[in-house]
């Protein structure tokens, strides 16, 4: 396994989810090759891969939606022998809208209420204030994106542990998408709560993630905090062909062009070294994403 | 317990259509019905005339019957398609993965559909049977008090006729579901692996497993098997000689003849019960209770929304 891993901060307790050795195969094919991770409370993690790269197999593995080999605890407890019981602590979102169409907001509230006993219903209320989802309204009746507030209002109204979004905005438009983790970040996080998020939209959440885990093809190549992303990583853009001999000669993990420019990211290369070669900065999440992740199969022009 | 009240109410929320909505509906007709045939004289000229002058109270007993026979076929159809498509609801409604995040066991979730398929789904069908009576009767009395052939006795006579009817129906109704319990279940339980198609597979499994009997242990032909003669025996309603015998002085009664005795509810509804075959009736607990564990395993397992 090619894992670039640095320890997180160490955790003040014990870990949100551990996993070690976490495989999983359907039929012959194994898609998970045995994962081993840690995820310390009150952290907001991003789960970062290509389509089919296993994310939502961890994820089901972390929520006890799927049997694995190896070992996976998460708040302590086996998710998949005891998820019912799991899932007083744990809420999640996953990639399909899922609310039960044929009831009505008021007639879910009602429900939940009875059914989680963390849930709470006049929060779920509070949630809605402001938007234009109103009780007596059918899940059916509600667009995409009111469907996706609706889902966030309901596990925002449960008092977990551990929220697990996978996919939570899919399909939905640029507003609805801001909003949506501007309202988890004010609304939902504090301390004690761990958010784990998987999407594609990378540059969208970059800004709220304490940490990352980047999953290629079943292997974990990457699970950092992202401060240390930015002291590790660094971007460099190179104007003048004659420095770019030198550049190469430290051992970019990724190069390509772009409008005549040549970009290179380095691991662990000191900024003063790089300095004189070109203009220096961090690269975003999905310059990362595509440095780190490519494949050649999938690639036609592969990393250097 | 909370939890699981709740998840019987989703259950009649999401099948409301079936079992509230459409009754309704049904009652309305039959209501409409009624009245039309009582106001446009089409019934009066059989009914309220010289029918209801002879033998007036065996009426009300036969039409409540014919009532409570018609609504009963409505619950076992609406009951088989419950359990036929009700229990694979949450993947077709892609909703499975929800209810996953809920803090309740499959297991859990599949008895409360089983548990709303014998309670609350059959009892506001029930109820609505029970109010169609009242309907029925109250047309009839109606007619009858303005042809004059109905007094206050007759009130009496009828609430009484009504209640002894209304009780061997509901006994008739909790026989037949714990008689049809572990079918309901299995049913149930196929729909939970493999969704619609457990509507053919359960019309043809009795067949396959008598064929499969045959096959491999010979015998006559697929249906001279064991299996298909317990099939026929633990598929066929309970009956009592009671409500035959009753039947077969009833029907005498309404070509004419006067004195046959009113049906005692008391009486049917203790034959209903004794001629239940209790044995079997726990067995089939045991193999519903089975069954929906299995298909609760399956579902846990198998994570396709």
């Amino acid at each position: 396994m090619n894992e670039l891993t640095l320890d997180p901060a160490p955790p003040s307790g014990e870990p949100i989810v551990s996993a070690r050795g976490l495989r999983k195969s359907f039929g012959r094919k194994e898609v998970l090759h045995g994962l081993d991770f840690d995820i310390p409370a009150g952290r907001i993690y991003g789960l970062i891969g290509h389509n089919g790269a296993g994310k939502t197999t961890a994820l089901n593995a972390m929520l006890g939606l799927t049997d694995c080999q190896g070992t996976i605890r998460v708040l302590g407890e086996d998710p998949f022998a005891r998820r019912a019981k799991l899932m007083e602590n744990v809420a999640f979102i996953s990639d399909v809208a899922s609310l039960p169409r044929f009831l009505r907001v008021r007639e879910l509230f009602a429900l939940l209420s009875n059914i989680h006993p963390n849930f709470s219903q006049d929060k779920a209320r509070g949630f809605l204030e402001g938007t234009d989802i109103k009780p007596e309204m059918k899940v059916k009746h509600l667009s995409k994106g009111m469907i996706a507030q609706l889902h966030l209002a309901v596990v925002m109204a449960i008092d977990a542990k551990l929220l697990v979004l996978d996919e939570p905005t899919l399909g939905l438009d640029i507003t609805y998408r801001k909003r949506f983790y501007r309202r988890l970040l004010e609304d939902y996080m504090t301390e004690e709560r761990t958010l784990l998020i998987t999407t594609h939209q990378v540059d969208e959440i970059e800004f709220m993630l304490s940490d990352i885990m980047f999953i290629r093809d079943g292997d974990l190549v990457l699970h950092m905090q992202m401060e240390t992303v930015n002291d590790k990583f660094t971007q460099l853009v190179v104007t003048d062909p004659a420095q770019l001999a030198s550049a190469r000669a430290l051992k970019p993990v990724f190069e390509e062009t772009r409008f005549g420019q040549t970009v290179l990211i380095f691991d662990g290369v000191p900024r003063a070294q790089l300095e004189p070669l070109g203009a220096l900065s961090t690269p975003t999440l999905s310059d990362l994403f595509v440095a780190l992740m490519q494949r050649p199969t999938a690639n036609a022009e592969p990393a250097r | 317990m909370k939890a699981f009240t709740a998840l019987m109410h989703r259950e009649f929320i999401e099948h409301k259509g079936a079992f509230f909505l459409g009754p309704m509906l049904l009652l309305a007709v039959l209501f409409g019905l009624t009245i039309l045939a009582f106001t446009v004289g089409r019934v009066d000229v059989h009914l309220s005339g010289a029918l209801f002058t002879v033998a007036p109270l065996i009426i009300y007993e036969m039409g409540f019957f014919g009532l409570g026979f018609a609504w009963s076929l409505y619950l076992a159809v609406t009951l088989f398609f419950y359990c036929a498509d009700g229990f694979a609801a949450d993947k077709r409604n892609n909703a499975m993965l929800f209810w996953k995040s809920m803090p309740v066991t499959d297991f859990k979730i599949l008895l409360s559909k089983l548990t709303a398929a014998v309670t609350i789904l059959p009892g506001v069908v029930f109820g609505l049977a029970l109010l169609s009576g009242v309907l029925l009767f109250g047309v009839a009395f109606a007619t009858m008090s303005i042809n004059g052939t109905a007094s206050v006795g007759t009130l009496g006579a009828i609430a009484g006729i009504y209640g002894n009817v209304a009780l061997t129906l509901f006994t008739a109704l909790i026989a037949a579901l714990l008689w049809y319990l572990p079918v309901m279940a299995l049913v149930g339980a196929i729909a939970a692996a493999i969704g619609r198609w457990a509507i053919p597979i359960a019309l043809l499994l009795p067949t396959l497993i008598s064929t499969l009997e045959w096959v491999t242990l010979g015998g006559l032909h697929p249906f001279a098997t064991n299996t298909w003669r317990f099939l026929q025996y633990r598929l066929a309603v309970p009956q009592t000689d009671y409500v035959d015998t009753w039947f077969a002085a009833a029907e005498t009664a309404t070509s004419g003849r006067l004195g046959v005795p009113r049906f005692d509810g008391v009486a049917a509804s203790g034959e209903v019960l004794a001629s239940l075959d209790w044995a079997q009736i726990g067995i089939g607990i045991v193999f519903a209770l089975a069954a929906i564990y299995l298909a609760s395993e399956y579902r846990r397992r198998v994570n396709d929304n």
